[in-house]
């Protein structure tokens, strides 16, 4: 089963990721509410995947993937955010996100992304 | 200081940004300019913009009409911490969207992470704002207000 690091400031939010996630098969290895958490949670559990939120606060997201590459180039980092914008996309990505989902999003694409980017 | 105009841009994005997150049709509103104080009855959350265009969008209603709001989008009606920060998150889909939906506009702005404000309270601290009430079809009202300085 793979592993997977729900990251985003918002309970809510975790509580649907996990729900869509844990009820396809992945196991919800851990989540945290930062970026800095999530950068100390990906060293400490090393998931297969991380979902990951930009605008969050202490350390955003796109910081967050910086910091987690550095640490493991190989790491598989979803981008889940509101921030739509090409820049955005286009940072997010630049700084090693595999994919971007943006918020609100249906199940299906979620289940598609993490697909993709664990086949790929 | 901000001309008018920016807030303009800035509230009809954000509606726009509702018509997109909500899942529901929404009736908009006249706006309604006020000053000096803006007082909230029982639940709001504060999204903080900044960039080429600046205020303090702030999403406010009744727990109950956020509870059947919950339930219209996710099928889950929440209470309690839970419904706060499905508040708090809804904002943020909010701002996010009127942030991607401006920068087509060639417009740039950044977000803050949502404060999400629980009771009856007064806020000041602003110049002016504008309150546009947005009916939610089957789930009730909620507010829609940007405060500026400018």
């Amino acid at each position: 089963m793979k592993k997977i690091l729900v990251v985003d400031d918002a309970a809510f939010m975790r509580l649907m990721l996990k729900g869509i996630l844990s009820k396809n098969g992945y196991e919800i290895v851990g989540e945290a509410e930062n970026g800095q958490e999530a950068v100390e949670k990906y060293r400490s559990l090393s998931p297969d995947l991380v979902t990951m939120d930009i605008t969050m606060p202490i350390m955003e997201g796109v910081e967050a993937v910086r910091q987690i590459k550095k640490l493991d180039p190989n790491a598989k980092i979803i981008m889940c955010s509101a921030m739509g914008q090409q820049t955005m996309v286009v940072e997010s990505l630049q700084a090693g996100a595999k994919d971007f989902i943006v918020k609100p999003f249906q199940e299906e694409r979620v289940l598609e992304s993490i697909r993709k980017t664990l086949g790929a | 200081m901000q001309k008018y105009d920016g807030a303009t841009e800035l509230l009809n994005s954000a509606i726009e940004s509702m018509q997109h997150v909500f899942s529901c049709p929404i009736q908009v509103g006249a706006p309604l300019l006020f000053s000096q104080t803006l007082i909230q009855s029982d639940v709001g959350v504060l999204v903080g913009i900044v960039g080429d265009l600046e205020g303090r969008l702030i999403i406010e209603g009744e727990s109950r009409i956020f509870t059947h709001l919950s339930q219209s989008m996710f099928g889950m009606p929440l209470e309690g911490e839970m419904l706060h920060s499905f508040v708090g998150e809804m904002a943020n889909m909010i701002a996010g969207n009127t942030s991607t939906l401006l920068a087509n506009r060639g417009k740039r702005i950044d977000i803050t992470p949502p404060t999400i404000m629980v009771g009856q309270m007064q806020m000041y601290g602003f110049n002016r704002g504008i309150k546009i009430a947005v009916e939610l079809e089957a789930v009730g009202p909620v507010n829609t207000i940007l405060l500026l300085q400018g």
